[in-house]
């Protein structure tokens, strides 16, 4: 690759004719075939279907100029793996291997599409073209998502050609810090990390402390279960979350910053340190940014797979090098914080919106969403849902836009049940209330909470005691044991659910349910204790009816929890084909040709093979 | 000064002391386990939760590391703070149901019995207040246990769980420890202390007089070096058991008082 910057960038002028000189070289005759290699495509094959496109366009000569590049996740992982060939904005989906001579061929030299690699629109059952015609993006707004898709996250030449290093030359010359702190706090910008905490009011905090040296953190240790918005962000974009830190201790009047990125995103920190080490080269990072006589510069630390780490007061205990347990908040890290100095911690979604709010304007920002909940929000929308994905959608947008419209509503025709937001901490929200809007305070409310953006669809063969069971115990497990409200009452509440979903539960379970759910959010030392009930707590609140009938009937309505239904076979559906019997583990089955079988439920082990096996759908669950 | 007003009681401390100390000031009584005045506070037993007032809203805080920068109100004996209180002794006599200590706090609390069951598993009645941790690490300097584990694993324990080296057998851990989990054992027979749980054993210094065991040779050793005397008299008599010091001492008091006269 050329490269257009051999020294460091000593001013904004500098940068602004390089930008020129990248454009002009990237003018429209070059193509290029954009494959998705995030963690959903690339567990798809991306990275070979990559590779054939690069080895396509080495041997293709120079007929036409073109150029291949992995991109960071384009969010519809359901289709994966997306290759999009600009210009033209061709989005072909479930790429196989075989696929990539043909889209080569025929679209790449002959601009013809590969019908059939389009994707199509169940509703209407017509094929389209472009992202923008399909209902998964439609309704979509991208902002820290934005090059998503687009740029090669290891080209930093990339970033600066879209756009990018144009907030920081704005932010170092023409704003003082209390400008740009103003223009956060017009974006109305709250930490997208799960707490909501107006972004301005910790950067003011912060700048207003007393100590030096100050430090600004960002916060990468995602560890929610089936959330991966802050890992798409690092690996599809890192130089977005570099600009937005670099801005942010500019205003906030510090020097070095901390990437605190968890240890099972390696690729994460491949890119985020190449992203660094193209910073430091082109001078977006160390002394002197820009000719500004402003230093500042990003190490990057990784996590020991703690899920507790990703707590403000644990993380930088971990930084520090010891064991990563949170400490009591009273005095807040804004004021003492990592080696006891003043400590401005950020999610790496926060500081990726950064830039786009001093680019446009934080009035901008702050047409977007409700009234106290501005801009956008990622969410990983996953579970039981047609279009299992990454999602940017502005606040204020409905549950049921995002299960149904973006999301394409429950698969198999099966019913909606709860769409539980916000990860461990957050809580089940169920039918009734999902013409919520997606708003920081509007959740809170619910019983749930914003959360960094998790989204776990269920639908109607979802158990939900099941379900608040697998949270209590994922929570039990990551605890770090310091407090004993955390330590022992998760033990105790795992217990009672332990028992009521063996079908041994007992009168006044949920009573001592909801008292330990009480003790934890007001003794435990740190929010992960204090919302640990939730998901507990959300569930009796909606779903009362299921924990009643898993203790006093002995009975799972979700027929999820094993010995608390039965299996039966429908005599009318049964076509006497012997399959069930010939495989029951247990010889719990009876029947002879041409006579409906029966299970003798006295023999049965509920193992569920007769279920698994019946080829006409005749075991049922009662 | 700040006032704090615990339950109606106003009294004024200095700016950081927490709310434990001006309770004690007041004379009001607040449960602690994991709390200690000769180390800093962790606050991860919660035992000692009591509710602040701010105002539009009330919020249950530890008042063993609160610090008090303004004037505040709390409440000590409020429905909700006992609630916390006593929901967290439950938890721990659950845990730690055999421990004469903890029973007897539970009683003083107005706690009759727990009505969970055990389900966590506690080395002897161990609440893991972590006082011995922080004793050993900040007042003794020789941080010969720690905390392994995490969550119900938690445990208090030597590196590798093997008895350590660097205990020097003080059984100042023991010292502090508020359930009687950690005990200090002489053996006799091999002139060795031990400090149980944790299976580490010091050589016991003697009396060279009667054989009577002082403390452990590590101590002795640590004891003179902190002290900085070099008289090798002094160091001399140290290593006597308190009863051969004693008479040693009159001795010498005698033959300079009386006889040299």
């Amino acid at each position: 690759m050329t490269s257009f910057c051999d020294k460091r960038l000593n001013s904004p002028d500098e940068l602004e004719r390089v930008r020129e000189d990248l454009s002009e070289h990237r003018n429209s005759d070059t193509k290029s075939v954009c494959v998705c290699i995030g963690p959903g495509c690339a567990a798809k094959g991306a990275n070979r279907i990559y590779e054939l496109f690069c080895e396509a366009v080495e041997q293709s000569g120079a007929q036409v100029k073109v150029k291949a590049k992995g991109v960071g996740c384009h969010g519809l992982c359901e289709c994966g793996p997306i290759v999009i060939i600009q210009p033209g904005d061709i989005f072909y989906q479930r790429v196989e291997e075989p696929d990539v001579a043909e889209i080569f061929r025929e679209t790449v030299l002959s601009d013809r599409i590969v019908e059939r690699l389009l994707y199509e629109d169940p509703s209407t059952g017509k094929k389209v073209k472009s992202p923008n015609e399909i209902p998964f993006y439609k309704a979509q707004k991208r902002i820290a998502l934005a090059y998503n898709g687009v740029i090669d996250p290891a080209s930093i030449e990339d970033y600066i050609a879209a756009g990018g290093y144009t907030a920081l030359p704005r932010a170092l010359t023409s704003m003082t810090s209390e400008e740009i702190i103003a223009e956060v706090d017009v974006a109305g910008l709250r930490g997208r990390g799960g707490g909501g905490f107006p972004t301005a009011r910790k950067w003011r905090s912060c700048r207003a402390a007393e100590g030096f040296p100050k430090y600004v953190i960002c916060n990468g240790d995602e560890g929610d279960p089936g959330a991966f918005m802050d890992r798409a962000i690092m690996e599809g974009n890192p130089h977005s979350v570099l600009e937005g830190m670099i801005i942010g201790a500019y205003a906030i009047g510090s020097s070095q910053g901390y990437i605190y990125v968890r240890n099972e995103y390696p690729l994460s920190v491949e890119r985020l340190k190449e992203a660094i080490k193209q910073a430091r080269q082109w001078g977006f990072l160390g002394e002197d940014i820009l000719g500004s006589s402003f230093s500042f510069d990003i190490r990057i630390n990784r996590g020991g797979g703690a899920f507790v780490c990703g707590e403000s007061t644990a993380l930088m205990a971990s930084l520090e090098g010891r064991p990563g347990e949170p400490r009591a908040k009273y005095i807040h890290t804004v004021e003492s914080g990592l080696w006891g100095r003043p400590t401005n911690l950020n999610n790496v979604e926060t500081w990726a919106n950064v830039p786009a709010i001093i680019n446009n304007g934080g009035e901008w920002f702050a047409k977007m969403g409700t009234e106290k909940s501005k801009g956008t929000k990622v969410f990983s929308l996953v579970g039981k849902i047609t279009n299992t994905g990454l999602v940017e959608v502005p606040m204020g947008i409905t549950l049921r836009q995002i299960v149904e419209e973006i999301g394409g509503g429950i698969p198999d025709g099966k019913s909606f049940k709860a769409v539980q937001t916000g990860g461990p901490s957050g809580g089940c929200i169920p039918a009734q209330h999902l013409d919520t809007r997606v708003d920081f305070d509007e959740l809170t409310k619910l019983g749930s909470m914003m959360g960094s953006g998790g989204m776990i669809v269920m639908d109607e063969d979802t158990c939900m005691v099941n379900v608040a069971k697998y949270f209590t115990a994922f929570l039990q497990k990551e605890s770090c044991g310091k407090c004993t409200p955390c330590r022992e009452g998760l033990s105790q509440m795992l217990d009672i659910l332990d028992r009521i979903t063996d079908g041994e539960g007992k009168v006044g379970d949920i009573e001592s349910l909801e008292v330990l759910a009480e003790l934890l959010e007001g003794a435990a030392l740190c929010a992960l204790g204090k919302t640990a009930a939730n998901p507990v707590l959300s569930t009796i609140r909606y779903f009362r009816d299921e924990y009643d009938a898993h203790i006093l009937e002995r009975h799972c309505p979700a027929k999820e929890c094993r010995g608390l239904f039965r299996y039966e076979i429908d005599p009318e559906t049964c076509k006497a084909c012997g399959i069930c019997l010939k495989n029951c583990p247990a010889d719990a089955i009876s029947g002879e040709k041409k006579v409906p079988h029966v299970i003798n439920q006295e023999k049965c082990t509920l193992c569920g093979t007769c279920w698994e096996k019946c080829p006409f759908t005749a075991v049922l669950k009662v | 000064m700040p006032t704090v007003t615990i339950d109606g009681c106003k009294v004024e401390v200095e700016k950081g002391a927490t709310i434990l100390d001006a309770a004690k000031k007041a004379g009001i009584w607040i449960p602690t386990l994991c709390y200690h005045q000769a180390v800093s506070s962790d606050a991860s037993c919660r035992i000692c939760m009591v509710e602040l007032d701010r105002g539009d809203w009330k919020q249950l805080v530890t008042s063993c590391n609160y610090p008090v920068r303004r004037d505040i109100v709390v409440y000590v004996s409020s429905e909700r703070a006992k609630l916390a209180r006593n929901g967290v002794m439950e938890l721990l006599l659950a845990r730690s149901p055999e421990s004469e200590e903890l029973k007897a706090l539970a009683e003083r609390m107005g706690v009759k019995e727990t009505r969970y069951p055990k389900v966590t598993e506690s080395q002897r009645n161990c609440i893991l207040c972590g006082l011995c941790v922080s004793v050993c690490e900040q007042i003794i300097g020789q941080s010969a246990i720690g905390f392994a584990g995490r969550g119900v694993e938690r445990v208090v324990a030597a590196p590798f769980r093997q008895p350590s080296e660097d205990c020097i057998g003080c059984g100042a851990c023991a010292a502090v420890c508020p359930v009687g989990t950690i005990k200090v054992r002489i053996h006799h027979d091999q002139q060795e202390v031990e400090i149980s749980p944790f299976k580490s054993r010091a050589k016991l210094l003697v009396c060279k007089q009667c054989g009577a065991p002082v403390v452990s040779e590590k101590v002795g050793e640590l004891a003179l070096d902190k002290l900085k005397i070099s008289s090798e008299e002094f160091r001399e008599l140290m290593r006597l058991c308190p009863k051969c010091r004693k008479s040693k001492t009159v001795e010498q008091i005698r033959t300079v008082v009386f006889e040299e006269k």
